[in-house]
């Protein structure tokens, strides 16, 4: 064992007399930027021992310096060390490999230095580390370790080697330091904005082997301050280092400094693409089906702790696709997990719900509903190809991973088929989707202190501003307040935006100081006030999207909707399609709001005209579709019975016969506060 | 009486220089600072900003270049040399804009032939050239790095970048010094995000023009008009990530059924005037490029230009 701290303050004093003892002057070709690291760290041009001691001395005795110094002076004296050693490496080649990191072609870059015990542990280190993109850069004995163990190295392989000692390890930070210059804008000298780039933006890691100098570890240490990990494959004690073992060392310096693994293509036997979703799978053309009443199948998606996944795991329990009958009914459950730095328990069923979308990309596979209601099939095509269950679990896996790459760093899926065992999981399943209705439906407006915007319709509606709070959907009701949150989170300069609600002006129409602000700024200045639950005063605007309309009947003091489906006249004596050309385009149009259909069950609903006492008419069929939900609603507000006074178009389908219809059944709104 | 048109903008069009002289290590025979302006186009009493650029299209594989234009230009466009040639000296363009389309063959993959092509075009015409590249990811990443490094120095303008695919170009623009078109579908909202993202990889504002993308008129472009016009609003009002030069292709019109098929004898004529007028509108809704693939707009949208930017009353305005 060697000690790091102690070793570390040798090495200094050694580098320290060292660079007082170089003799000759020095310099590399082929490079505008004289010794890099110098040059970038204080803007001086090294080539001698005086500008070398000045250099030293301004940087406080940076062992980096004098590395770099003493090694151009050695090289100077010696020359150049044979192939395959790389040596210094010239600009042009430095701005190809500076492309590729911006490109993303190559996702980090790391260091291997010291001596390697047994000739496969560096080797498989090295595999790992050009599967996961990364540029290797070799210093030292490991070189010749991979070359016995038959590793290829060369800028090809992505495994530079750039000398036979440690020392030459100093090549791979002023390789940094020049990426900086070139392409972070650096100029040489700001050492401030030099180290705040190594540490944000250079995607580094050094790993270490034993068998390091003290010298040398004076250098390695030194690498720290540019915000390096170095992770240590034993032999040193330290507190700084990064203890690692040889088959987790990878990840470990990947996710420390958060390099992530972007997946491009799918390994399976069909094509993949969003293009297939809109396909069904007729019932002549499956092979096998899962759910839909026929048989029990399930979905779920958990998060779990990183330790617990093994990124990219397919398990099938139970019988695979070609021990089933074709034709048949089969059990199905299928179980996610996932974990991510920034992912949050609140998500789960945000995500859960893309399994519909992933297995419908698939050219023959096919998702409906959600939970427990799920109803899958895979087409006979697909099964002729070769497609089985487990590569509907790498479908999944895979696509997860690539349409989310902010949030999950590993998921695995689990596709069960064996019928005691699906019932089982399904059990627990239910637990968990029942814990999570209870979380959503106790999400009420006044417990968050943020909103999300969503811009997505200004292609369109260029002044429109949807505001989504937990108790109103946008207006299309395809975005919830999570789904803002998560989309937020995943893509922080896209269409959803945090709303900081701010001050309250108006509890009761739901107008906020902080809405306001946004609303004003990302209207382009065009839409000065907005309450959130009121229809009368400042209404949020329409785009066009909205699944139903909120409007005004002024002779009878109370408020109709109507929805996109419904085709016929309404007593407003407008059909929907006319009602939609006169509010839409991001206008603010007081006494219409556009609204999703699952807003009318919010306790929000109409807040701001006294409620839903005020609703006095809407299509029969989106009554029906609501009335499990509404009257479960009305119930809980002592309204037993209400859904009975509000008019349709059996009942009423002009404005007269709406009059007479509430008049009869004694509906709230005739008595209320008039509207206008 | 003259009119105050004061808007009560804030900030001024941020400037991106297109073209390296011998001075500046390139070898162009001249370098344009397009925008700068300070108010909507051809509303300055003393001109603050200079005329929009023309640039000609060409491209190094006619298979997939309209047949009107192939037919006018004759062999020339086999040899993207002799039309970089053609283009400078005797259509009177500002600045050529090579299409790499031989990068749209089924399987590309003579990456190499590119950079020479790319050398052959900076070699033929000394005007400041813009480059597209391909429109393939696999190959993306390698044509850009070729374009790059064929013209380091040049300072080119090299496009496009979309929110999908910008990582490339954005790498060559850093990695070579060339400023980068973005552009997006149609969308005042995309046009920043994509600024945004083009700024956080580390491309510089004064590097960056913006592609709103052009519909051809009659077929849309009243959308390009409003999302340019608001564009350029919103930067006049002080927003730094949308206050970058704009660009506008005519390209699309040559497509549409009117000019593909207008009569014997006509062809051209149409062509010329649904180029001319896209581009005058795009003109007006600020563009600081045009850029037309028919030689004989050039001339025309040139004069019309020059009457816009007369102070009103000697235009002949009443």
């Amino acid at each position: 064992m060697t000690d790091v701290e102690s070793a570390k303050k040798h090495g200094e004093e050694s580098l320290k007399t060292r660079i007082a003892s170089i003799q000759k002057p020095f310099s590399y070709e082929e490079t505008a930027y004289h010794l890099p690291i110098s040059y970038a760290l204080t803007g001086v041009a090294v080539h001698d021992r005086a500008a070398a001691e000045d250099v030293f001395k301004k940087t406080a005795g940076n062992p980096i310096v004098a590395s770099e110094c003493l090694l151009a002076e050695q090289t100077a004296v010696k020359g150049k060390e044979p192939a395959p050693y790389t040596g210094f490496i010239s600009d042009t080649v430095i701005r190809k490999l500076g492309y590729s990191l911006v490109d993303g072609s190559i996702l980090g870059l790391a260091l291997i230095v010291g001596t390697p015990k047994g000739e496969g542990s560096a080797a498989a280190i090295c595999r790992e580390l050009q599967e996961k993109y990364m540029l290797t850069f070799l210093a030292g004995t490991v070189v010749p370790s991979l070359s016995a163990a038959g590793v290829k190295v060369g800028l090809d392989y992505r495994l530079i080697p750039l000398g036979s000692s440690p020392f030459y390890g100093i090549h791979f930070v002023d390789i940094v330091a020049r990426v900086a210059m070139m392409f972070g804008g650096v100029t040489p000298g700001d050492m401030h904005r030099l180290l705040t780039y190594a540490a944000e933006r250079a995607k580094a890691i050094v790993i270490v082997f034993p068998g390091l100098t003290d010298e040398e570890i004076a250098l390695v240490d030194g690498m720290r301050v540019l915000g390096f990990p170095i992770l240590s494959l034993g032999g040193y004690e330290n507190a700084t280092w990064v203890p690692a073992t040889p088959g987790d060392v990878v990840r470990q310096g990947m996710e420390l400094r958060g390099i992530r693994v972007n997946v491009t293509a799918i390994p399976i036997p069909m094509s993949c693409s969003p293009a297939f979703e809109g396909k069904s799978i007729r019932k002549e053309e499956m092979y096998v089906e899962f759910g839909g009443g026929r048989s029990t199948a399930f979905e779920l998606l958990r998060m779990r702790e990183p330790s617990g996944i093994e990124d990219g795991k397919v398990t099938v329990i139970g019988t695979e696709i070609d021990s089933m009958k074709e034709g048949s009914a089969n059990p199905l459950g299928i179980i996610i997990e996932v974990a991510g730095k920034t992912m949050k328990k609140d998500y789960e069923p945000v995500l859960e719900r893309r399994i519909h979308n992933f297995v419908n990309y698939g050219e023959g596979s096919w998702h409906v509903a959600q939970r427990d209601l799920i109803w899958v099939r895979i087409s006979k095509e697909a099964v002729a190809k070769g497609v089985k269950i487990e590569h509907i679990g790498k479908l999944l896996a895979s696509k997860f991973r690539m349409d989310f790459p902010q949030l999950l760093d590993a998921v695995s899926v689990t596709l069960i088929t064996d019928p005691a065992k699906v019932a089982e999981a399904k059990k627990e399943a239910e637990r968990v989707y029942d814990e999570r209705d209870a979380r959503i439906k106790g999400m009420r407006d006044s417990d968050v202190n943020t909103y999300y915007s969503c811009t997505l319709c200004q292609t369109f509606a260029p002044n429109h501003v949807c505001v989504i709070t937990p108790e109103r959907l946008a207006l299309c009701g395809a975005i919830s307040w999570l789904d803002g949150k998560i989309a937020y989170e995943m893509s922080p300069s896209g269409a959803n935006q945090p709303i900081e609600k701010g001050a309250v002006i108006n509890e009761l129409t739901g107008e906020f100081e902080g809405v306001n602000r946004f609303v004003k700024k990302a209207s382009h200045g065009e839409i000065e006030r907005c309450s959130l639950y009121s229809v009368m005063e400042y209404p949020m605007t329409c785009c066009g999207c909205f699944e139903a309309i909120a409007l005004m009947l002024p002779e009878v003091n109370g408020i109709m909707v109507v929805n996109r489906e419904y085709k016929g006249m309404t007593p407003s004596g407008m059909t929907f399609s006319t009602l939609a050309g006169t509010i839409g385009g991001g206008a603010q149009t007081p006494g219409f709001a556009g609204i999703s259909k699952n807003y009318i069950l919010s306790d929000r609903f109409l807040q701001g005209e006294g409620g839903i006492e005020r609703l006095v008419w809407m299509p029969a069929a989106l009554k029906e579709e609501l009335k499990e939900r509404l009257e479960k609603k009305l119930e809980e507000r002592g309204l037993t019975g209400f859904l009975d006074k509000v008019a349709d178009e059996t009942t009423a389908e002009t404005i007269e016969a709406l009059i007479e219809f509430l008049e009869r059944g004694g509906h709230p709104a005739l008595t209320m506060k008039p509207l206008v | 009486m003259p009119f105050e048109m004061n808007f009560g903008w804030t900030t001024p069009i941020g400037e991106v220089v297109l073209g390296a002289t011998k001075a500046d290590g390139g070898t162009r025979r001249i370098s344009y600072r397009i925008g700068g302006g300070t108010t909507l186009p051809f509303l300055e009493s003393s001109p603050s900003s200079p005329a929009p650029l023309i640039a000609f299209e060409i491209c190094d594989n006619p298979d997939f270049w309209s047949p009107i234009v192939k037919d006018y230009c004759g062999d020339v466009v086999n040899n993207a040399n002799e039309w970089a040639k053609k283009a400078d000296a005797d259509y009177g363009a500002d600045l050529v804009r090579l299409h790499l389309t031989s990068t749209k063959q089924r399987n590309f993959s003579d990456i190499a032939s590119l950079g020479s092509v790319v050398e052959g075009v900076l070699s033929a015409t000394s005007l400041p050239v813009i480059i597209e590249g391909s429109n393939e990811p696999k190959i993306d990443s390698e044509v850009y790095q070729k374009c790059g490094e064929a013209g380091q120095g040049e300072r080119l303008l090299l496009g496009t970048a979309e929110a999908g695919k910008y990582r490339s170009i954005a790498a060559a623009a850093l990695a070579y010094n060339h400023s980068i078109i973005a552009q997006s579908p149609i969308d005042i909202n995309l046009a920043k995000q994509l600024n945004i993202l083009l700024k956080e990889i580390g491309v510089q504002r004064d590097h960056i023009v913006i592609d709103p993308y052009t519909g051809a008129l009659g077929y849309g472009f009243e959308y390009s008009y409003s999302a340019m016009e608001r564009i350029r609003f919103s930067a006049l009002k002080g927003d730094t990530d949308l206050a970058m030069p704009m660009i506008c292709s005519s390209a699309d019109t040559l497509t549409i059924k009117e000019v593909r098929e207008a009569g014997d004898g006509l062809q051209d004529e149409t062509a010329i005037q649904w180029e001319l007028f896209t581009c005058l509108a795009a003109a007006t809704a600020g563009a600081e490029i045009l850029c037309v693939r028919h030689p004989g707009t050039i001339v025309p949208l040139r004069k019309a230009l020059a009457g816009m930017k007369q102070p009103a009353q000697s235009a002949g305005v009443p």
